[in-house]
């Protein structure tokens, strides 16, 4: 492996070299790996969302207080005789409200202000096939202990139904400045190898290796994209600080994003950026470094 | 050392440089090889360097047959050729000393060994006090003898030189020719293609003469014509 004094060396005077079009790559990688970082937060936003008013199943089935557990036990039975039910699951009053003080974590005025036993324990079923709902109704009806039978799966579809345009979107724009910015990744280390040709030529005819002769280029590349997906990375935690936060305070019934949800997206950013890179790069010098 | 047996070359444009072309140059030999322009002395060491590849016939250098070498093996067989050429190939923002040093830097050659080798050989090519200067400071030959320093530096078994004295005066050239004799008695074989017909007469070493790239003589102690 190539030292890293040598590796630093030739990876700074190549950023100075060509600062410009240096500059055109950072900035476009910036932009599209903020983008793709966006519609990663939007997901997991609308999971949030999902999660909180569903709890991720089709059909939930709210029981009358109090609960009767020999009832809980009679009316699973019945909802799991049906093929078209996955799986039944009874939340207690102490689940559901572990359930909303996580998704609610930071909104502490709510915490503080919802009576755990004002929240119902609920049956949650997970459907096989979820329009097949009417026979889940058919079976239910007239059962004791029962509140409340809602059907969540049509507002699944409908949330899911819009934000699939916005993420799709998203990515699609994320996707076209990823590209962009590997085409303008690639044209910096073809740049950087003509402006340096003679020194390559010397270096093959030493008998460097051709992945020594290289990975300065490689380095230069993935350095450049790595300081727009740190860039990328900051600006998502502003705008997560400038927008989200505030509306933890005025948007109480609706979870939002944490800190932690940004902090998850970090690996995926520089993966992403570093995977850019290296195709730029690999692409950028093919051909230009046959021995 | 260097053996060449029945080789060809025909470049893609159907240029038949070399043909049918049999040498053997043993260690420690040094060797002129002479003829006119486009006679075949540059593709002869560019197939040595296995920059080209021949289209019949079999190379062997530092005992290794160049067809059966993949070519992430190449960079091995050239850091046993130095090689020398007559534009010296000087990176102009570099020192004598880092033109040096760079070529067993990107061997990956550990720092130790490169301050220990490169004031030395340049010692050897009797630019000792010019370390810190740049290539356009020096003269032509002093330039050429950092090219001398570079190819030697990493102590090769056999130095290429294509027309090393090709851009400099007689009394220089005479000088480089010193040196590279000097190169040639440590034990280095040395294959050195020229036109310079006062040199290869004064030195009176092997001369194997190229035509239209076949080998029309080849002569022990000879001279250029």
């Amino acid at each position: 492996m190539p030292r890293f004094e040598y590796l630093f060396r030739e990876t700074t005077s190549g950023l100075r070299r060509n600062g410009l079009v240096a500059f055109a790559a950072i900035s476009t990688t910036f932009i599209a790996l903020f983008l793709f970082g966006l519609s990663l937060l939007i997901s997991r936003q609308v999971s949030l969302m999902i999660e909180a008013t569903t709890g991720n199943v089709e059909v939930a089935v709210y029981l009358t207080d109090p609960v009767n557990l020999d009832n809980v036990q009679s009316l699973t039975n019945t909802l799991n005789d049906l093929d078209v039910v996955a799986d039944v699951h009874y939340e207690n009053k102490q689940e559901a409200c572990d359930r909303f003080r996580r998704l609610f974590a930071e909104q502490e005025a709510l915490v503080n202000n919802v009576d755990c036993d004002a929240l119902p324990a609920s049956l949650r079923v997970k459907m096989e096939d979820p329009e097949q709902y009417a026979q889940v109704q058919a079976v239910l009806k007239g059962q004791p202990g029962i509140e409340q039978i809602v059907d969540q799966s049509a507002f699944l579809d409908r949330l899911f139904a819009v934000t699939r345009v916005f993420r799709v979107g998203v990515l699609l724009v994320a996707f076209v400045m990823l590209v962009s910015a590997s085409i303008l990744i690639a044209n910096t280390v073809r740049m950087g190898l003509f402006a340096r040709r003679k020194e390559i030529g010397i270096m093959k005819l030493v008998g460097a290796t051709n992945w020594r002769i290289r990975m300065p280029f490689l380095v230069e590349g993935l350095f450049e994209s790595l300081i727009g997906a740190v860039a990328a990375i900051l600006f998502l935690f502003a705008i997560k600080v400038a927008f989200i936060n505030p509306l933890n305070e005025s948007v109480q019934f609706i979870p939002w994003i944490v800190n932690r949800d940004v902090i998850a997206i970090i690996p995926i950013l520089l993966i992403a950026g570093a995977i850019v890179a290296l195709l730029a790069g690999l692409v950028g010098m093919r051909r230009f470094l046959d021995v | 050392m260097i053996s060449l047996q029945r080789v060809t070359k025909v470049y893609r444009n159907g240029t038949t440089a070399l043909e049918d072309v049999t040498v053997d140059v043993e260690k420690g030999e040094f060797v002129f090889i002479v003829g006119q322009s486009g006679s075949g002395k540059s593709t002869f060491i560019r197939l040595l360097l296995k920059e080209e590849e021949a289209t019949k016939g079999d190379i062997y250098v530092a005992g290794k047959n160049l067809a059966k070498l993949t070519s992430w093996k190449v960079p091995h067989l050239r850091r046993n050729i130095g090689t020398v050429f007559q534009d010296f190939k000087l990176l102009q923002d570099k020192t004598v000393f880092e033109n040096v040093a760079f070529a067993l830097e990107v061997i990956g050659k550990p720092k130790h060994v490169i301050d220990q080798r490169v004031p030395e050989i340049l010692e050897l090519v009797g630019l000792g006090d010019k370390l810190n200067n740049f290539p356009d400071e020096l003269s032509g030959g002093e330039q050429q003898r950092v090219s001398i320093a570079r190819a030697c530096v990493n102590r090769p078994l056999v130095l290429l030189a294509d027309e090393p004295t090709g851009n400099l005066d007689p009394s220089t050239s005479v000088e480089i020719m010193r040196l590279l004799d000097k190169v040639n008695r440590i034990g280095t074989t040395v294959c050195m293609a020229t036109h310079d017909q006062a040199i290869v007469d004064a030195m009176r070493r092997r001369v194997i003469e190229l035509d239209k790239g076949h080998v029309v003589r080849d002569q022990a102690r000879g001279v250029y014509s």
